[in-house]
């Protein structure tokens, strides 16, 4: 069985905490090629978007699913919303959730629309991430 | 933040704009920083597979790129309280020394009170690389309205 809409409500458990490091920080700026102070140092913030690190394994916990039959190097990330509560700093350990918002099949695609709730750990929220991946269906052989 | 943003943003008011090349090297780079090993980023055989023209940047690769265009202008990136965008079509990232070109620019384009919103643009090879892009920014202080020149 493959994936359907009636995926759509399908929630995955928290990921392993996420402990965000200085040295993480840095590495995701430099391959943006972002010299901000603000993500250098001892104690920085992160690019906005780091938030993405913290959805991978989430977004792969979906991606790897068996019952939805993906396979991961024909999904394409369609379109991306992050609603930031606060910056991600170093020392933060962030419990990051996946749950299956959408689900529309098209002719030779499914659309996934799935958010990834990102908090700490006292259950403030910091990080709210809806993403579209749009996954090509493996024409029949 | 940077004092002069607050006092001379308007609607209209244009980012400096920021041209970026894509190599593969930086997609590699992207691909272990983000923790994000979709072959279709590194690999011409999986690309091709997936039924792309080669290996591609990764879409999250282009929406961080962009956001330097807004966090250069703020200077403060705690400031950004949203950020969204649509990935209309691929970078195609070449295996060669030069890369791609992408050319972020940005303008401002609405206010209210002291959330600024800001619309970015991100073009390769002639075409927009990000669709419906817009990142909202909170200055702390409410921008003082102006009445439009006479």
């Amino acid at each position: 069985m493959a994936i359907t809409e009636a995926h759509a409500g399908r929630r995955y458990p928290a990921i392993d905490p996420y402990q965000v490091s200085a040295a993480k920080i840095a590495e995701f700026a430099t391959a943006l090629g972002d010299d901000n102070p603000r993500y250098r140092g001892q104690s920085p913030i992160a690019p906005p978007t780091f938030a993405a690190v913290i959805c991978a394994p989430a977004w792969n916990q979906l991606f790897s699913d068996p019952e939805l039959e993906l396979s991961l190097e024909r999904i394409v990330h369609g379109d991306q919303r992050f609603t930031f509560f606060r910056p991600f700093r170093a020392g933060d350990v962030v419990i990051a959730k996946v749950t299956i918002d959408r689900v529309r099949i098209r002719a030779g695609s499914e659309l996934i629309s799935a958010t990834v709730d990102m908090s700490g750990r006292d259950g403030d929220q910091i990080c709210s991430a809806q993403a579209t991946f749009s996954h090509v269906r493996r024409a029949p052989q | 933040m940077k004092a002069t943003v607050a006092e001379a943003v308007e609607v209209g008011t244009q980012l400096p704009s920021l041209t970026v090349c894509f190599t593969r090297e930086r997609l590699i780079r992207y691909a272990g920083a983000a923790t994000d090993f979709n072959p279709i980023h590194y690999s011409e055989h999986s690309a091709k597979q997936a039924g792309l023209p080669g290996v591609v940047a990764h879409g999250m690769l282009t929406m961080g790129t962009a956001l330097r265009v807004v966090t250069n202008w703020i200077g403060d990136p705690s400031r950004v309280t949203s950020y969204s965008a649509r990935f209309p079509r691929p970078v195609v990232v070449p295996d060669d020394a030069d890369g791609v070109e992408v050319e972020f620019s940005a303008s401002v384009s609405a206010i209210e009170g002291s959330l600024v919103t800001v619309r970015i643009e991100a073009i390769s090879d002639g075409l927009k690389v990000l669709g419906a892009a817009r990142a909202e920014v909170d200055l702390g202080v409410r921008v003082p309205h102006r009445d439009h020149e006479s």
